[in-house]
């Protein structure tokens, strides 16, 4: 039960986007978007989403990460300006775009979408939709454009087609190309993989962050699926009830979150309370490093995940295995401890062990988080 | 990106839909205020005469209808959904035929039918003994059976729809719990479609309430042919407008009806996956009952009336009918109907888009607005529209222009169903995503919104067109010395007993209405829970 005490190797994450992935655009590139302090509200006094600040980079794609009703939806139609702004700013390309007494209408931003449910026009052929947004330019040119994102999507062949012939995938890739055709500044995508099969959905997660890479559009994509958000994002913004709880890349948003609900959320995660008493943070799982610098007799909480905790059957040990959940890859533990306290351990899919053995825990503590212990809260958060 | 707009600046469109609002409520409302305030001598005088004369003929004929409507739909709507039979596809097209009719059509067809010394009771003395009476079609039974023949499928399609809609296993739960058949049918299968038959009648009740067509042909006295009369005979608008207004009351009263119980319909029916009960095969002798049972109610209520009316067109074109005035009727009907339809579609159209994509409290107010000739039966649409010009434009008085409006009050809400469904199915997501693609608010409108909706405007141009060219009681009062329409025509025969003339002119108004009827009803049964107004 010796946690490791190194929790240094995820610190370099914070605040930073490898440079290897974006080739380094934080420094050359202006932001495309800016929002500043931004509220909307659908009815007065029950604002959707309250002071939102962020800012996204050229070439960068963003996740709005957050459950349902968390106003990730809201926070996207306001950029394309189908929402207005009931306070602070909205900025396209270093231009004023929304604020409560300017809203520039949706066609003059220069901004693409992709609707959950595709929204293509019924009434037009794949080509047609595509071209729909060229209407300022010769027939010559659009055939030309209309051609290189047919087969830059992968939609050969399909151009005469109306949109109720095609699958979702396919209706998918429609909407995508009809979307980036006019050259967007900005490309926004509402869920877009909610409507296909999970199977299908990660290879068009593949196929449009190759697409995304290779046009060099700058994006941003709402989800609730945080497996998708990682899978994708350059950074994340973690939303909850309208507040931005955390706006980083994924791997120190799974990391290091900065709230519990951040935790939750990205990720199965137990949270044990602990004292902090000479430096360290005593558990009933052991100690853990004060990364946090509390004070010596601070009431904490400290996030940990089941890949961190394993399991070491001791007879005579007071912890015991409550249930199993097979999951394919891994076989998921829920443990209760003496106390009642609830931990989960990941161990390999081989690994059995029956409900009710009594188990020691070692404790591999990579990613360990503190938090000040909510006031008036029991031991579970 | 200059173009920055302020909050809240009504649209030219909000100014458009609020006007037109206005105007087609203003009529009815200016009529309910001349009769609110008619000197009290004429409400005690009508009071102490004609009215509960009239309010007794009307709700008792409206009620004896309304019960034979419902065992002839319910009785039909359970054999098409519970049995197989040879012909059972084609018969549930054929049973809906009747709305085609109008019931001047049906009352005059009828009148020559069971008339004295007509074919029927010939043939009845035949069997009787030659002092034998039949029941005359000017009597309050005689009236019934043509009004219910009429109007019965109404509740045949409501109730229909209700037990396809039925999820079979509520029966197979009362049979699990020892229910026999028949008590099963009682206890379960009736209560669970009752709204929808519920909504079926007060349909039916509403037609009758305000035809003006058949009771005036039988000279059968109700509210509706009343106000006519006042308007024709005495010339008495403050009379007429009294019994208008009590007529306004009734209808509103049944329209709330019927909605109130459509509404509820939806809560009795499964949505979603469900098994839908299986038909039953018969043995040959029930399949001769059910398919003589069938054949008797469509050839009372269609077969037998259409083949006189073609036997009378033969007779009539042989006595050279088909004249150059014939196609002057056929030309006055067409044009106005044209106008008034196409006049219709523009002027709802602006309503029915606000009201799907800015369901603001004003705008849905505006919408039920150009509902409200629902609630008004042709003579008093016409007495509205005379009242309101003659007082206030004397000048347009006995032009055509009053007679478009009549029928654009009159016929809007037939539109308006074809076109918000038809708007409610283009998804905002469509149009916004064409202002993401650079297409300003009217640029979206020219290439997404209308393209998507053109067939739903087709279609309620159509409905409007075959409603506006049945019409008979506002086009009789409000039209133009000497201008005839078919539908006049056909009535002004009929009263004359001229059979054989009317025939060419009531068998086009039924070969025209007939294609309509099936385009509405084909889309009613492709799955959408849509009225059927007729």
């Amino acid at each position: 039960m010796n946690p490791v005490k190194d929790s240094e190797p995820y610190h370099h994450l914070q605040g930073t986007v490898p440079a290897s992935e974006t080739g380094d655009l934080r420094v050359a590139q202006s932001p495309v978007l800016e929002l500043r302090d931004v509220c909307c509200a659908y009815e007065p006094n029950r604002p959707a989403v309250e002071h939102i600040t962020f800012t996204v980079l050229q070439g960068e794609i963003l996740c709005l990460l957050g459950p349902s009703g968390c106003g990730k939806t809201t926070i996207l139609r306001a950029i394309a300006g189908f929402e207005r702004v009931v306070a602070g700013n909205i900025a396209l390309s270093g231009q004023l775009v929304s604020s409560p007494d300017t809203l520039i209408p949706t066609e003059q931003r220069h901004i693409g979408m992709v609707f959950q449910e595709y929204a293509l026009f019924p009434h037009l052929r794949v080509e047609k939709n595509i071209a729909f947004g060229l209407n300022h330019l010769s027939r010559p040119q659009q055939k030309a454009i209309v051609d290189d994102l047919l087969a830059l999507t992968g939609l050969r062949g399909l151009e005469h087609r109306y949109p109720h012939e095609l699958s979702g995938g396919q209706q998918q890739r429609v909407a995508l190309a009809r979307a980036l055709a006019p050259r967007p500044v900005l490309l926004l995508l509402d869920e877009p993989f909610s409507n296909l099969d999970p199977d299908m959905a990660s290879r068009m997660r593949q196929d449009l962050h190759t697409l995304l890479r290779q046009t060099k559009t700058t994006a941003i994509l709402v989800t609730h699926d945080h497996d998708e958000a990682f899978a994708m994002a350059d950074r994340v913004a973690v939303l909850r009830r309208g507040w931005l709880e955390q706006f980083d890349t994924p791997e120190a948003i799974y990391h290091l979150p900065t709230t519990p609900f951040v935790a939750d959320f990205v990720g199965q995660a137990d949270f044990i309370s602990g004292l902090v008493t000479n430096k360290l943070v005593v558990t009933e799982i052991g100690e853990f490093p004060n990364t946090k610098n509390f004070p010596t007799g601070t009431k904490v909480v400290v996030m940990i995940r089941p890949d961190d905790i394993h399991i070491v059957p001791t007879k005579g040990a007071d912890a015991r295995i409550s249930a199993r959940q097979f999951k394919g890859s891994e076989n998921l533990y829920t443990i209760q401890l003496r106390s009642g306290q609830i931990v989960h351990s990941s161990e390999s899919s081989l690994s059995m062990y029956e409900v009710g053995t009594a188990i020691a825990l070692r404790v591999v503590a990579t990613h360990t988080v503190l938090f000040p212990q909510p006031p008036g809260s029991g031991t579970d958060t | 990106m200059n173009t920055a707009t302020r909050f809240n600046a009504p649209s030219p469109l909000q100014w458009v839909s609020l006007v037109t609002a206005a105007a087609l409520v203003l009529p009815t409302g200016y009529i309910m205020y001349l009769a609110l305030t008619a000197a009290p001598a004429v409400w005690n005088r009508l009071w102490s005469t004609r009215i509960p004369e009239l309010l007794w003929n009307t709700l008792s004929l409206a009620t004896s209808v309304a019960l034979t409507t419902l065992v002839l739909g319910v009785s039909l709507a359970w054999i098409m959904v519970r049995y197989e039979f040879p012909g059972r596809r084609l018969w549930e097209w054929a049973v809906v035929l009747p709305l085609a009719m109008p019931t001047y059509v049906l009352a005059y067809v009828y009148a020559h039918l069971l008339g004295m010394g007509g074919p029927t009771e010939q043939w009845w003395q035949a069997i009787m003994g030659s002092e034998a009476k039949l029941v005359s079609p000017h009597s309050f039974p005689g009236v019934t059976l043509i009004m219910a023949l009429d109007t019965f499928p109404f509740v045949y399609l409501l109730a229909r729809s209700a037990l396809l809609n039925l999820n079979v296993s509520f029966e197979e739960v009362a049979r699990a719990c020892g229910v026999p058949p028949w008590s099963t049918l009682w206890r379960v299968t009736l209560p669970l479609i009752r709204p929808a038959i519920a909504a079926g009648l007060a349909l039916v009740i509403l037609y009758v309430v305000s035809d003006f067509g058949a009771v005036s042909l039988l000279r059968y006295q109700t509210l509706t042919y009343a106000v006519y009369q006042q308007m024709t005979g005495r010339y008495d608008q403050s009379a007429a407008s009294i019994l208008s207004l009590l007529l306004v009351v009734m209808a509103i009263i049944f329209l709330v009806t019927e909605r109130w119980f459509r509404r509820r319909s939806r809560f009795y029916q499964t949505s979603g996956r469900f098994r839908t009960s299986t038909r039953r095969h018969e043995g040959i002798l029930g399949t001769i009952l059910i398919t003589a049972y069938v054949l008797l109610v469509f050839g009372a209520s269609f077969g037998i009336p259409a083949v006189m009316l073609v036997q009378w067109s033969i007779a009539a074109v042989a006595q050279g009918a088909l004249d150059a005035r014939f196609f002057g009727f056929i030309w006055n009907s067409s044009f106005l109907s044209a106008l008034a339809a196409g006049g219709a579609v523009l002027i709802g159209l602006p309503l029915a888009y606000l009201a799907s994509r800015r369901p603001s409290r004003l705008n849905l107010a505006c919408l039920q607005a150009a509902y409200a000739g629902y609630a008004l039966p042709g003579p008093v649409a016409a007495l509205a529209v005379l009242v309101l010009f003659t007082h206030f434009v004397p000048a347009l008085y006995g032009s055509v222009i009053l007679l478009l409006v009549a029928y654009i009050l009159h016929f809007i809400p037939v539109g308006l169903q074809s076109m918000e469904p038809a708007l409610q199915q283009v998804t905002p997501n469509v149009e916004e995503v064409a202002r993401t693609l650079g297409c300003t608010t009217r640029e979206t409108l020219r290439r997404v919104t209308l393209p998507l909706i053109q067939s739903g405007c087709i279609t309620a141009w159509v409905l409007m067109f075959l409603q506006t060219m049945k019409e008979l009681p506002a086009t009789l009062l409000l039209r133009p010395v000497g201008f005839d329409t078919l539908a006049i025509r056909v009535w002004q025969e009929a009263s004359e007993e001229y059979y054989q003339l009317a025939a060419p002119s009531a068998l086009l108004i039924v070969l025209l209405s007939v294609p309509a009827l099936l385009l509405l009803v084909a889309k009613d049964w492709r799955g959408r829970d849509r009225g059927v107004i007729t």
